[in-house]
């Protein structure tokens, strides 16, 4: 087995006693699920001291109707839950969609939605034993000086590869966050993201996700989610699309499209507003296929060749573009 | 009044051939069976192993002082504490089981700690040092076998562990005589067994006694015994082999592993018990998978799609030691002969050391990936042919009994039902040609050996012996060195005797697997277990049921040949008398002999042992399994994504003797057929295994998994038990290349490499609509 070293957990109830907890262990890891936080710290990429297990936080639980007739999904719910929710279902069907596609059925059972949306970068030369970096002289993610994705350069490729950012953006999420103090404050979901594999949250060490919040879909909204993958379960995202779009008539209405794996963040398709007040035509298709290139940048952080994952995301995004707007109909 | 009828006969109970689950199916579903790594008993010491960070490099030294005189750290051992090699073949034995002078794979054991908990042996592990001067390191086969290149082990140049050149027949005239002849090249990944128990060994030192006694996860206790023996330099009768409860071997563990002789070594260093607990990253550096394997294979064809000639040249790259590696490559080329009648053939074969993890024996030994290139050249060219894929394969079938030009005996051969049966099954002829476009069908042959017919220790002695005790409580104990690795050999000998006793599980237990108890065996390796340890428990259970049948006739008063035995009940064949129970038996018999122990033995006549050239023992077997297999698959266009849909498979294991099982094994091969097709890949980043976990390893799950429709096929073979061959190992090659042929229908790409990963299927995708658009251009030009 791995050798697992040894730390305290401290386990708070409330908001209030999470934000004791943060102060009375500085420096500690919040742990929701574990599925990403256990298995690095068993291959010696973490080594916390503390860990605050934020599993019976009552902010963090629970899926909520808001006043505005949208959800209140609680960072802290499990992908397993979002999934049997009826009204999530029923609502925001591609959350469920891109839910359903994160590792395996027992990796969902304890999995949360905050736990995926922050959900650590990865790489093929960061996610492996302590013997295994330390053979390869580590790397600029932890303890080493070089890529090794990119050599020459001094910038993290490790991609992002979280299921739920896409489909969570294209229906333009926002979230909650609380700092240190308990505070809290709201942002557009992309808004906590950037574009580097060391640092790729723009949330302090003492934020945390506490919510995210979703207003009704426009009527007539079609969404949907297309991911990448060697197999069918277990498999992070080689490369993950969602689109929302909304038709009127024989036109396109309004189109949004998010990608994940391709980068050290997930992205929000930019000029994806120039392709409506038309047909969904080959050529649109083919303009919105030729939004990709320029935004992406899918490196060798996969074993998977990076010209791959250019190749299927352009064709994911066709056809799950092509069948939304069919069936938006 | 006419006399009584003859009491009815109480029915004899049928073992064979009936659907029966696993006799230790119980424990392992309910959590009670015991594995190595459930034997951790308290006080067992920490074991762990300090492994080689460099690829190839001269050892200058190994500093272990500070990790010796970390508190808590009871032992630190290194290549300074055993001078001896291991491996299998006596002349291949090259492996240190801790390295010395030099380190040649990135994982290579090179020290090992063992300490009172695991914190202390993880701190002792990162306070070892070791300074070496580095070597070239050669990853790729080509690379190694490079004049001038470093020679690893510095007595085979061009680092060629063994090359094989044999050939049978007159192959020119074959070529010559052929219409078509085409050649292509293949390149299959290495790929490794990922058995679900991680490697684990307990080894326990007697210091009063000077005695050891090993816990592990061995397919071969009693190699293993051996090899503990050697490298301790002690007397095999100081040391004790047990095996547990194991979590799947498919040829991982067919040789003794490092850890094995590790644990023993530590726990003499030690003075008492220690556990060694590998990670599955350790699991996957201990590898002895199969090898990469390229082939470039020529095939000749008669216009009616008669083979006449066949070359065929294989490159395997081994890893850094001998191993299994000779065996592995002379299997490759002794099974391009069995399967179809092939007037000449010429075999060249290269095994080279490359500085990565061993390679050795994985399910279908060697075979596979040979078969997996016939399997497809044949289709290339039956298409050419205009000759139909199944016809094809009828064109060239052999006819039992029948001697290959390599001296194979085949005795029984089921290819033809085996073909009937995939044909009709699928659907083959109305729905081949009228599938919509990404779906295709797609089909294959292969075999495989029941048992090695030659030992790997030629000691005289039997290659198979089964005890039988029978005592006062009126049970019968089946005493086995055969390791029941959930392949199910337990339970196959347990249903061998009650059915030549007539009794069923009640009355039997089966012990396997613990040296001081069982009888020796060679283990659990090229499908044997099933032929030669069933043939010696049915002479085992015939001998008991003569001292049987002479008690009850003693009991009678009646001639031992006139007694008739019906399991429970022994009477006088014929006559009005109820007879005897077997309780009452049982009493007689044991009057004056007290507990009764008999020993059945088998042993493979010379006959079959193989011809007269180098290397001719390898491949050679006293029968043979065929399996057809046809495999439906569809083929995403925008990810390259193959699923396959449904695979129909027929194997031929001469006689079921449980059909369950049978069916379970071969369900078991298309699952680990489907992985090395599709997905399974061990990647190495300048020796490091790349993904050496399960994630980046992919195994299919069960979302992969196909409709899987298994037929059994019956030839009754003369010689297996009850007329059984092999079931397990068979029917793997045949479901690569079925799904190869199955995506190139679907799509009109053809893959030359293994696995057919998505990004590989896209690439050729985009290769095959060029090459369309461009013929297409050609013909309107």
């Amino acid at each position: 087995m791995e050798y697992m070293p040894e730390f305290t957990v401290a386990r708070p109830s409330s908001l209030a006693e999470l934000v004791a907890a943060r102060r009375a262990n500085p420096g500690a890891h919040l742990l929701a699920g574990g599925t990403d936080l256990v298995a690095n710290i068993r291959r010696g990429i973490v080594a916390p001291e503390h860990l605050i297990e934020l599993t019976h936080v009552a902010e963090l639980q629970g899926i909520a109707e808001t006043s505005s007739g949208g959800l209140r999904i609680g960072a802290g719910v499990t992908l397993a839950a979002l999934i049997e929710d009826e009204r999530v279902e029923a609502t925001f069907p591609v959350v469920v969609e891109a839910a359903h596609a994160v590792a395996a059925a027992s990796h969902r059972e304890v999995a949360t939605l905050g736990g995926n949306l922050c959900l650590d970068t990865r790489c093929v030369y960061y996610n492996q034993s302590e013997w295994w970096r330390a053979a390869n002289d580590y790397c600029l993610k932890h303890r080493g000086k070089i890529c090794h994705v990119a050599p020459k350069g001094d910038h993290c490729f490790a991609a992002f590869s979280g299921d739920l950012a896409p489909a969570l953006m294209v229906l333009g999420a926002t979230v909650e966050i609380a700092s240190a103090d308990g505070k809290t404050r709201r942002c557009a979901l992309p808004d906590i993201y950037t574009d580097d594999g060391l640092a790729h949250l723009r949330l302090t060490a003492d934020d945390c996700l506490l919510a995210i919040d979703l207003t009704p879909p426009e009527p007539g909204l079609r969404t949907g989610y297309a991911k990448a993958r060697v197999r069918g379960a277990i498999d992070f995202p080689l490369a993950g699309v969602a689109v929302a779009l909304r038709r009127c008539g024989a036109d396109l209405a309004e189109l949004r499209v998010a990608l994940t794996g391709t980068n050290s963040c997930p992205l929000l398709i930019e000029g994806t507003r120039d392709l409506v007040g038309a047909p969904l035509d080959a050529d649109t298709l083919e303009r919105l296929v030729g939004l990709l290139p320029k935004q992406i940048q899918p490196m060798s952080s996969t074993f998977t060749p990076p010209g791959y994952r250019r190749k299927v995301i352009a064709n994911l995004t066709r056809t799950l573009t092509s069948r939304m707007f069919d069936e938006a109909a | 009044m006419s006399g009584r009828p003859p009491p009815e006969a109480p029915a004899r109970k049928k073992m064979i051939g009936e659907r029966v689950p696993l006799i230790d199916g119980i424990e392992k579903v309910t959590g009670r069976a015991n594995y190595t790594a459930d034997f951790l008993t308290a006080g067992a010491l920490v074991g762990r192993i300090y492994r080689s960070p460099h690829s190839h490099a001269r050892i200058i030294r190994i500093d272990v002082e500070a990790a010796r005189k970390l508190p808590g750290v009871v032992a630190v051992i290194t290549g300074a504490d055993c001078d001896k090699t291991f491996g299998i073949l006596p002349i291949a034995q090259n492996e240190f089981p801790l390295a010395r002078e030099r380190v040649r794979y990135r994982g290579e054991p090179v020290a090992a700690v063992a300490a009172r908990d695991e914190a202390s042996a993880e701190a002792a592990l990162r306070l070892i040092r070791m300074e070496v001067e580095g070597l070239p390191a050669y990853y790729e086969p080509a690379k190694a076998r490079v004049l001038g290149a470093v020679d690893l082990h510095g007595d085979r140049p061009g680092n060629l562990e063994r090359d094989v050149h044999n050939e049978f027949g007159d192959l020119a005239a074959g070529f010559a005589a052929a219409d078509l002849v085409r050649e292509d090249s293949f390149d299959c990944a290495e790929v490794t067994h990922v058995h679900m128990e991680p490697h684990a060994a307990l080894a326990e030192y007697d210091a009063e006694r000077d005695r050891i006694t090993l816990h592990s996860v061995s397919q071969v206790p009693y190699y293993v015994h051996l090899m503990v023996a050697q490298c301790l330099g002690m007397d095999t009768a100081r040391v004790r082999v047990i095996k547990p409860f194991i979590g799947g071997g498919f040829g991982a563990r067919t040789e003794t592993l490092n850890f094995e002789i590790i644990a023993c070594l530590m726990a003499r260093a030690a003075g008492g018990r220690v556990r060694f607990k590998l990670s599955r990253e350790e699991t996957f550096l201990t590898h002895r998978g199969r090898p990469r394997t390229q082939i470039k294979l020529k095939l000749g064809m008669a216009r009616d799609g008669r083979l006449t000639a066949c070359a065929c040249e294989v490159v395997q790259a081994g890893g850094a030691y001998g191993g299994y590696g000779i065996v592995t490559i002379l299997y490759a080329g002794a099974l391009l002969n069995g399967l179809y009648d092939i007037p000449a053939v010429r075999y060249d074969g290269y095994r080279v050391y490359t500085n990565t993890p061993p390679c050795g024996a994985m399910r279908g030994h060697g075979t596979v990936d040979v078969r997996h290139a016939f399997e497809c050249l044949l289709d290339v060219m039956a298409a050419e042919l205009g000759v139909d894929a199944m016809a094809l394969r009828r064109r060239n079938l052999l006819s039992a009994p029948t001697k290959t030009i390599n001296d194979l005996m085949i005795t029984s051969y089921g290819l033809p039902q085996c073909l009937d049966w995939a044909e009709q099954a699928s659907g083959w002829r109305a729905r081949k040609a009228g599938l919509p476009p990404g779906k295709g069908l797609g089909m294959a042959c292969s075999h495989y050996v029941s048992g090695a017919a030659k030992p790997v220790h030629w000691t005289g002695e039997p290659h198979a012996v089964v005890n039988l005790k029978l005592d006062f409580d009126g049970g019968i104990t089946i005493l086995t060195g055969a390791a029941d690795i959930g392949q199910g050999s337990s339970t196959i000998l347990a249903q061998a005797v009650g059915e030549v006793l007539g009794i069923d599980l009640t009355r039997l237990s089966v012990v396997a697997n613990d040296s001081r108890i069982t009888p020796k065996d060679n283990g659990s390796y090229s499908s044997r277990v099933t032929f030669m340890v069933g043939n010696a428990a049915i002479q085992a259970a015939e001998r008991l049921k003569d001292l049987l049948v002479a008690a009850a006739a003693k009991k009678l008063d009646a001639k031992p040949g006139d007694i008739e035995c019906l399991g429970e009940m022994y009477r006088v064949a014929g006559g009005q008398d109820p007879g005897v129970s077997l309780n009452e038996v049982i009493k007689e018999a044991l009057i004056d002999s007290g507990t009764i122990t008999v020993k059945g033995t088998f042993t493979v006549p010379r006959e079959f042992q193989g011809g007269k050239f180098r290397g001719a023992a390898v491949g050679s077997s006293m029968a043979y399994s065929y399996a057809a297999c046809v495999a439906e698959v569809s083929v995403d266009a925008d990810t390259g994504t193959v699923r396959v849909d449904k695979v129909w498979v027929a194997h031929d294991c001469g006689f079921a003797l449980n059909p369950l099982s049978v069916e379970g094994q071969v369900q078991g091969a298309v699952w680990m057929g489907l992985g090395q097709a599709l997905s399974e890949e061990t990647c190495y980043h300048a020796g490091l295994p790349v993904g050496a976990n399960m994630l980046d390893y992919r195994v299919p799950s069960i979302v992969e998994s196909p409709d899987i429709e298994v037929k059994i096929v019956e030839s009754m073979d003369p010689n297996g038990p009850f007329g059984a061959k092999e079931a397990s190992e068979g029917a793997l090659s045949s479901v690569i290349p079925a799904i190869a042929n199955a995506v190139h229908a679907a799509v009109g790409a053809r893959l030359t490499r293994t696995p057919m990963t998505p990004d590989r299927v896209l690439d050729a995708l985009v290769k095959a609509r060029r090459a369309a658009a461009s013929g297409g251009l050609k013909r309107s030009a």
